[in-house]
């Protein structure tokens, strides 16, 4: 069974994108070992020069370094990806790069119709950097829009077509990350690479 | 010109913020530049809303008094910074200081790119509706291979590069300018109007008090006025003083005539004030305008932009239903231009009418009725079969008003309509 890290795009403390994870996590429990990841406990990023990674960005590292893929649900703000998670993807390309070739399934929700469209184009520039290099699922997406009112008092979707566009868009990941397993030659490189890349050295 | 600058990084070194100090002091004969700190501002969280804070409350102060803002933005994995991020969730969040403010974007990288993700990502998000900021089109400044770009100054050293930034920066002085005059359209001339009338037309009775209550009276005789069977010829016909009297008196309107100069020189006294729709006195007519409006700072400015709209012809009439309006009665006050032949404004006309014994005849005589709206009250359904025309003309007038919040609200008309004849 496949083990993927599902990660919060936000720090807040209520979060329909952590309701959505959590349905997931229920909903696909016979599929798959799918572990929430918080990213509230990270500081500011401030591009520290020499100090050492902070302990929580490196126990997140090595959390999704295990997994076989990441799920992340975003947030919309300001037509964006929130800043907290920006803030995590930092710290996780800055010195550490567990995302080098992890399958990565974008997922989101937002409070208007629109199901956090914009934020999750952005997301995909963001994991597309050369220092986070992910394998983002190709044309997917999953947009839930009017989240306050998606879920019953169980948490579960009430939209029994938007279960079934979960479903669908599930098992795609799960090939999607059997694929990818099989595209690994380069991996090594890509991952020297990624280390060795530096900014500072373009 | 006040403009305020943010670097969007939290690191003790940022190139960027190199780049903001550079433009601060080199073109300082183009604008004042001051730099923002962004390093006390927390992580954006909206369990922890953090919007009072000195670091948040000193952005925005600073933010709502500058004419525009430059932002510089470092490039983290192909989009704006966390830290920059952060700042302006909070500025969209409970606050908006951004709003409708003019925004420069530049930003330095260390790649030959120079942050050209980075800024069109930050351009899309201050143009999101929650920040609403104006940001300047084109002109990108991208300053890449930024670690070769300064000398131990901390001056730019290519002189190509510092030409390119002070005409990008003389562009965005440009259109500061322009986007704050589109926001305080008051400015564009309302306020100049005179409404105390201490200037003079040709018509400008001189030496006489326009505030004597006998005005009339000194006035027709320093002016060897016509009266009583004295004959005048009109556009077009002949009627004596007496004659021109009995058939304005019997208008069923009140009219009013302002003129040119802001003074109020006749009205058509066809009833003691009491018993008159917009009450006038005899010893008023004369009076500059500012004597016969309330001086309350709202309605004067109300009434300078209507002037004014008729004066420069943006609009040519304004119309107003007066509050307390209801079934039986539909007070509307009509102001319109009035130009002599050549076109030269000469004052306003103002007509005073009920419209709604008219409404009434139209409807008995046709055998038709008034159809309710049955969302409204009844004198609210009376209100939207009536006065859809002047409404726009009304609104018209508003628009040209400054507070982009409130559209052409009903208590603001209101208000301002009584003024005019309180
Ligand atoms: C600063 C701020 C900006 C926001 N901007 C957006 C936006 O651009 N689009 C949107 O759909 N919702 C926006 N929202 C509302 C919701 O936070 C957003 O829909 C979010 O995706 C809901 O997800 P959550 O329940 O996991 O927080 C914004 C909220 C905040 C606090
Ligand atoms: C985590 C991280 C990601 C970065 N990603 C980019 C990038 O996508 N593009 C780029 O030009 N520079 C990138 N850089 C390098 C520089 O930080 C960047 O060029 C920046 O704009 C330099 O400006 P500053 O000195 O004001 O921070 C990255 C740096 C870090 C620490």
């Amino acid at each position: 069974m496949n083990k993927f890290v599902a990660m919060v795009g936000t720090n807040a403390k209520v979060s329909t994108n952590r309701t959505l994870l959590q349905f997931m996590k229920q909903h696909f429990a016979d599929q798959a070992e799918i572990e929430l990841m918080e990213i509230a406990d990270l500081p500011l990023f401030n591009k520290p020069e020499n100090s050492p990674v902070p302990a929580p960005v490196l126990a997140m590292a090595k959390a999704i370094d295990a997994a076989d893929g990441v799920i992340i649900a975003t947030p919309e703000y300001d037509h964006a990806v929130p800043s907290s998670l920006m803030n995590a993807l930092e710290w996780l390309s800055h010195r550490v790069h567990p995302f080098v070739d992890k399958p990565v399934m974008i997922v989101g929700a937002s409070y208007g119709s629109l199901g956090s469209s914009r934020a999750q184009a952005h997301l995909r520039q963001i994991l597309d950097s050369p220092e986070l290099r992910a394998r983002i699922m190709p044309s997917s997406e999953y947009l839930l829009g009017h989240s306050l009112d998606a879920f019953d008092d169980q948490g579960n979707l009430k939209d029994a077509d938007k279960v079934a566009q979960l479903d669908g868009l599930f098992k795609d990941f799960q090939t999607f990350v059997t694929v990818s397993g099989h595209l690994n030659n380069a991996k090594d490189l890509n991952q020297k690479d990624t280390k060795n890349f530096d900014w500072n050295k373009l | 010109m006040k403009l305020v600058g943010i670097a969007g990084s939290v690191a003790d070194k940022s190139y960027n913020r190199i780049l903001l100090k550079y433009m601060a002091t080199h073109f300082s004969d183009l604008a004042d530049i001051e730099m923002l700190d962004i390093k006390d501002v927390p992580l954006f969280n909206e369990s922890d809303d953090q919007t009072e804070s000195d670091a948040i409350q000193y952005l925005k102060r600073k933010i709502e008094s500058a004419d525009g803002v430059i932002i510089a933005t470092p490039e983290h994995n192909h989009t704006t910074t966390a830290s920059l991020k952060s700042v302006i969730e909070w500025l969209s969040y409970k606050i908006h200081p951004l709003d409708g403010k003019p925004i420069m974007i530049v930003g330095a990288s260390y790649y030959d790119q120079g942050s050209s993700r980075a800024q069109l990502n930050l351009r899309q998000i201050l143009e999101a509706p929650g920040v609403n900021a104006v940001v300047l089109p084109g002109n990108e400044f991208l300053l890449g291979e930024v670690k070769n770009a300064f000398d131990e100054n901390d001056n730019l050293k290519d002189a190509g590069t510092v030409n390119f930034l002070q005409s990008t920066l003389q562009k965005f002085v440009k259109f500061v300018t322009v986007i704050n005059t589109m926001k305080h359209p008051q400015d564009t001339g309302a306020e100049s109007e005179d409404l105390g009338a201490t200037g003079k037309i040709s018509t400008t009775v001189e030496g006489v008090d326009m505030a004597a209550p006998d005005w009339v009276e000194q006035a027709a005789e320093k002016t060897h006025a016509a009266s009583g069977n004295d004959y005048v010829k009109l556009d077009r016909g002949l009627l004596t003083v007496d004659q021109l009297n009995a058939f304005l008196n019997s208008m069923p309107l009140e009219l009013t005539y302002a003129d040119s100069n802001n003074q109020f020189i006749y009205y058509n006294k066809m009833a003691p004030a009491e018993k008159m729709l917009a009450a006038r006195t005899p010893d008023q007519a004369g009076n500059p305008l500012s004597m016969v409006h309330p001086k309350n700072p709202r309605v004067i400015k109300h009434v300078k932009e209507v002037i004014h709209a008729l004066r420069t012809g943006q609009v040519p009439e304004v119309s107003m239903p007066v509050p307390g309006n209801n079934a039986d009665k539909y007070v509307v006050h009509f102001y319109r231009a009035m130009h002599d032949e050549q076109g030269n404004y000469m004052g306003v006309n103002e007509y005073v009418q009920d419209i709604m014994p008219t409404v009434k005849w139209y409807l008995a005589k046709t055998g038709q009725k008034l159809e309710g709206n049955p969302d409204a009250t009844t004198s609210a359904s009376v209100d939207d079969a009536a006065p859809a025309a002047d409404t726009t003309s009304s609104a018209s007038v508003d628009d040209a008003a400054p507070e982009p919040a409130p559209q052409a609200a009903p208590a603001t008309d209101a208000d301002s309509s009584a003024s005019i004849d309180d």
